[in-house]
């Protein structure tokens, strides 16, 4: 099996992009608190907040985009994509 | 002046515009007093143009210049010819006429030319369809367009609400077209579940069973033999029949009976002028249109049968169009849902309103943006809030834009004007923000007022200190209906968006190029291909664009490391640009995805291929045996049948058969799509189970409790997904063990010798071969030495020569990245 330094490299930016990391949710908020945290966070950013500007991960922190944060809130609306996101997140979160 | 949300209704033969000012909706009458305007565009020999009822007169006696219909060819290439004028335009270029039309007759009434505003679009429009809807958006002037599904925006018109649960059935039935669509709340969200519909059935259909009718009365009163829907002379006695027999038909919905007349209809045999006045009754004419009202119904159940709900469950059936208006539609749809029918909405305007109340939502006002005389004396505040929510305690953002000498607030609060809630006082930050959570009260317009206070607790006047928040429905974001990713070298793909995935979307990911791009080369190209379907070979998926890589400033060697970003805005315009940090270059491209154009000789060639694929996949499907792909594939020979008898129609100028034909296609190739993938999946299915042994060696050997872990989790689910036989969710599975493999591979540091080793054995497959062999020459002496970081460091500079073979590239739409 050939080195694929770029196929990991990938994985690990999806897995970056957690919704849950995102979002800063713990991996049991419900959709209600999924929305209203999505529409703050799209609110700072469009105010130009800088806390809003960036988010941490287990690997330290990334800047946050209006995309990301939409791409977050989609994400974690369809049950069985959210299934798998929890999943990571908390492989992320236990060491 | 108010804020102003504006929606439109773009439809296939008739547009309407209304306003929403935040208290009412109201639908703006045209010149003529309609609030209907037919969507058809003549242009003049000279060159001028007119719009909608003006030119809806010459649709009968100038067709040639005269367009109408156009909504059906947007997204397509398809120029419409106006040989007078010698001109030609693509559909939205018409559609931008209209829209023109219906934002002046907005600005007469406004006093100003609305900026945006939300279009409605049908929910079977994909991608390119809805691009091309918001191009004429722009094309007609307005700044920032929106679109939503037509259905949503009915279902939005009459009142749609999450507390009252369950399901909502649309039925639009137009003038050609039935469309059908569930529609649900799902996690707060406003969507539609599924819809279906019929392509041929509309208010046309009633008017042709009515002339069909008065033509068997003019037969036996006038013997007029010859007056015959197959005989071209008598186009234009039919055309005038059918007219009539279209304002009796509309009568006949207000009352009992009425008359057809036609007055000096024709001559008949002895040359006296024939007087049409034929007396109908609404019973006479229900009992010509029993079978279609039934046609529609059946689309209802059947839509009900597929997406596995009972009519019990549908709490409120809603009509929209003009045929909607017919008392005998109305009755045997409410029979059939328990009479649940959303009473007193006008069904010819509802989708319009629906589309401004939905401006709201999106926050569209329409205004123009005031000149800065204009602003009122106070410090300066943005305030970000959605106008419309489902979310009664939603946030708000601010910030404050202090002018030169003006000093930052220390302290905000915000009041409900009902004096019932007030949110404690926040801290402005350093950077003039803050941010307070509010409460709604439900389903009515909220308004609030923001006040500033100083260090010492005094009042500082602001701008515009007051904003409205409506409680009501939030909507789903428009789902992108396939997948889009990136085609590599090995026939694989490099998925960027999931189908499904909400707009706007934007992805970066890092690829490899294959091989040398020499400098300063015009012709030496590389190519990035970016296609869209589900299947996990590139080739079997649609090309929407490429990316080219040339004309680089400095030689690229293999293996230089690319990052491809891909953009997709909420129409579907996409754009592609890659980046190569090596040479600090950066390419771009826009993509447009384009409805294939259906012309009658693209049809013709796409039935032949259809034809040989289909017989292909016959013989392997009865030779290899394989049960479910011979199962799926028992429809095709019917479909395939009717296909050529529609290629027949198509030939004899039968537009509706071109169309037919069109979606026969579709249909065929899905399944034919879907026998392949049945096909593949004993190979997905082997693929899987080795790459499980392989992981299962790794891991436990090399990989951490956490990597175990994972491991565990993804072959559950990847057994899931072998027993549910689930192709994608199985490919998923497989893509996450193969991580967990390589991240416990990398942790063993012998696995630098098999990784060289496999590179050895596949020397044949390099796509520079005096390359590999140098490399793997120098590899051998690494190797001996047991210089473990110089073979790794080999290794990486021999991973991107072998991009898999000749042939899976070639296929791959001559993918130049991995
Ligand atoms: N009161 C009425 N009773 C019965 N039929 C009617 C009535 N009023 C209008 N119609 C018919 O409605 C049809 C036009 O409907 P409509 O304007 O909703 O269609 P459309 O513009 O094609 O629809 P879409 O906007 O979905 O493209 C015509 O066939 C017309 O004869």
């Amino acid at each position: 099996m050939p080195e694929k330094n770029l196929a990991a490299e990938n994985m690990l930016r999806r897995h970056l992009a957690n919704p849950f990391l995102v979002l800063s949710l713990p991996v049991d908020a419900g959709i209600e608190q999924i929305e209203r945290q999505g529409q703050k966070i799209l609110m700072m950013l469009a105010a130009g907040m800088s806390e809003s500007a960036s988010y941490e991960t287990p690997l330290g922190t990334r800047s946050l985009s209006e995309e990301l944060v939409r791409e977050a809130i989609a994400e974690l609306r369809d049950p069985d994509r959210r299934l798998i996101h929890e999943w990571w997140a908390r492989a992320w979160r236990k060491p | 002046m108010k804020s102003m949300y504006i929606g439109i209704d773009l439809g296939t033969t008739n547009s309407t515009i209304a306003s929403f000012d935040g208290e009412a909706v109201n639908v703006i009458a045209n010149p003529f007093g309609e609030n209907l305007t037919p969507s058809v565009v003549r242009i003049d020999p000279r060159g001028g143009t007119t719009i909608g009822r003006r030119a809806y007169r010459f649709l009968e006696s100038d067709p040639l210049n005269t367009r109408s219909e156009f909504k059906r060819l947007m997204g397509t290439e398809t120029k419409l010819e106006f040989p007078m004028a010698q001109q030609s335009f693509l559909p939205e270029e018409l559609s931008a006429q209209v829209l023109s039309s219906l934002l002046s007759d907005a600005s007469d009434l406004l006093g100003y030319q609305p900026k945006k505003a939300v279009i409605s679009t049908p929910a079977l429009f994909e991608l390119p369809q809805n691009h091309a809807t918001v191009q004429a958006g722009k094309l007609a002037g307005l700044e920032e367009v929106v679109l939503i599904q037509e259905p949503i925006a009915s279902a939005i018109a009459a009142g749609w609400r999450k507390e009252l649960g369950g399901m909502w059935l649309i039925f639009d039935l137009g003038g050609g077209t039935l469309d059908v669509s569930l529609l649900e709340t799902k996690d707060e969200r406003l969507r539609v579940v599924d819809h279906g519909g019929d392509n041929f059935l509309g208010g046309k259909d009633f008017d042709n069973a009515m002339v069909d009718w008065a033509l068997a009365k003019l037969h036996e009163q006038f013997g007029l033999s010859e007056v015959r829907r197959d005989n071209p002379e008598s186009r234009s006695i039919l055309n005038r029949l059918k007219a009539a027999c279209e304002q009796t038909k509309i009568e006949l919905s207000r009352v009992q009976r009425s008359m057809i007349s036609v007055p000096e209809l024709c001559r008949d045999a002895a040359g006296n002028s024939v007087e049409v006045e034929l007396e109908i009754t609404r019973a006479d004419y229900e009992a010509l249109i029993e079978s279609l009202v039934a046609r529609g119904l059946a689309v209802c159940l059947a839509l009900l049968e597929k997406a596995k709900v009972t009519p019990d469950e549908i709490i409120h059936v809603v009509f929209v169009g003009g045929p909607t208006l017919t008392p005998l539609l109305r009755q045997r749809i409410g029979d059939a849902f328990g009479g649940r029918i959303a009473e007193g909405i006008d069904p010819m305007t509802i989708v319009a309103r629906g589309a401004a109340l939905y401006a709201a939502t999106a926050g569209l006002d329409a205004r123009p943006n005031e000149p800065a005389a204009q602003q009122p004396a106070g410090l300066a505040v943005r305030v970000e809030y959605p106008p419309v929510t489902a979310d009664a305690e939603p946030f708000v953002v601010g910030r404050f834009i202090p002018g030169p000498d003006e000093l930052l607030p220390a302290k905000v609060l915000i009041k409900r004007d009902d004096s019932q809630f007030s949110t404690p006082e926040a801290t402005v930050t350093a950077e003039g923000t803050f941010v307070l959570q509010l409460q709604l009260q439900r389903h009515v317009r909220n308004l609030f007022h923001l006040s500033a206070f100083s260090e010492t607790g005094a009042p500082i006047p602001i701008q515009a200190p007051d904003f409205a928040i409506v409680h009501g429905v939030s909507i789903a974001d428009p789902p992108l209906s396939r997948s889009v990713g990136v085609a590599l070298s090995d026939d694989t793909v490099h998925v960027y968006f999931k189908k499904g995935t909400a707009l706007p979307a934007r992805k970066t990911f890092a690829h490899q190029t294959i091989r040398t791009v020499v400098a300063g080369s015009a012709e030496d190209l590389l190519s990035v291909p970016i296609i869209q379907g589900e299947f996990h070979r590139a080739h079997r998926n649609g090309l929407i664009g490429t990316l080219t890589i040339g004309g680089v400033k400095q030689t690229l060697p293999a293996g230089s490391r690319m990052e491809v970003t891909l953009h997709l805005d909420r129409s579907g315009q996409m754009q592609a640009r890659a980046d190569i940090p090596s040479i600090g270059q950066s390419f771009e491209n826009i993509v447009h995805i384009l409805v294939p154009t259906a012309t009658l000789e693209t049809l013709e060639q796409g039935l032949a291929s259809t034809e040989k694929r289909s017989a292909d996949l016959l013989r392997k499907g009865f030779s290899s045996g394989e049960k479910s792909a011979v199962k799926i594939l028992e429809s095709v020979p019917g479909l395939m049948l009717e296909a050529r008898r529609c290629i027949e129609s198509a030939r004899g100028d039968d537009p509706d058969a071109q169309q037919r034909l069109h979606r026969l296609l579709n249909e065929i190739d899905s399944a034919l799509d879907a026998a392949e993938e049945a096909f593949e999946w004993p190979q997905l299915v082997n693929e899987a189970n080795e790459q499980i042994q392989i992981a299962m060696a790794w891991v436990s050997g090399w990989g951490t409790p956490a990597e175990q872990r994972l491991l565990d989790q993804a072959m559950e689910k990847a057994s899931t997904a072998l027993q549910t036989a689930d192709a994608l969710e199985l490919d998923r599975q497989v893509k996450s063990i193969k991580a967990v493999t390589l991240a416990a591979v990398n942790r063993n540091p012998e696995s630098v010798y098999y990784d060289f080793e496999w590179y050895v054995e596949n020397i044949t497959l390099a796509t520079d071969l005096p390359r590999a062999t140098e490399l793997i020459n120098k590899g051998r002496g690494a190797a001996s030495n047991r210089d473990r970081d110089a073979l790794r460091a080999i290794n990486r500079q021999l991973y991107p020569l072998f991009p898999g073979t000749e042939e899976e590239r070639s296929k791959s739409y001559g993918s130049g990245v991995h």
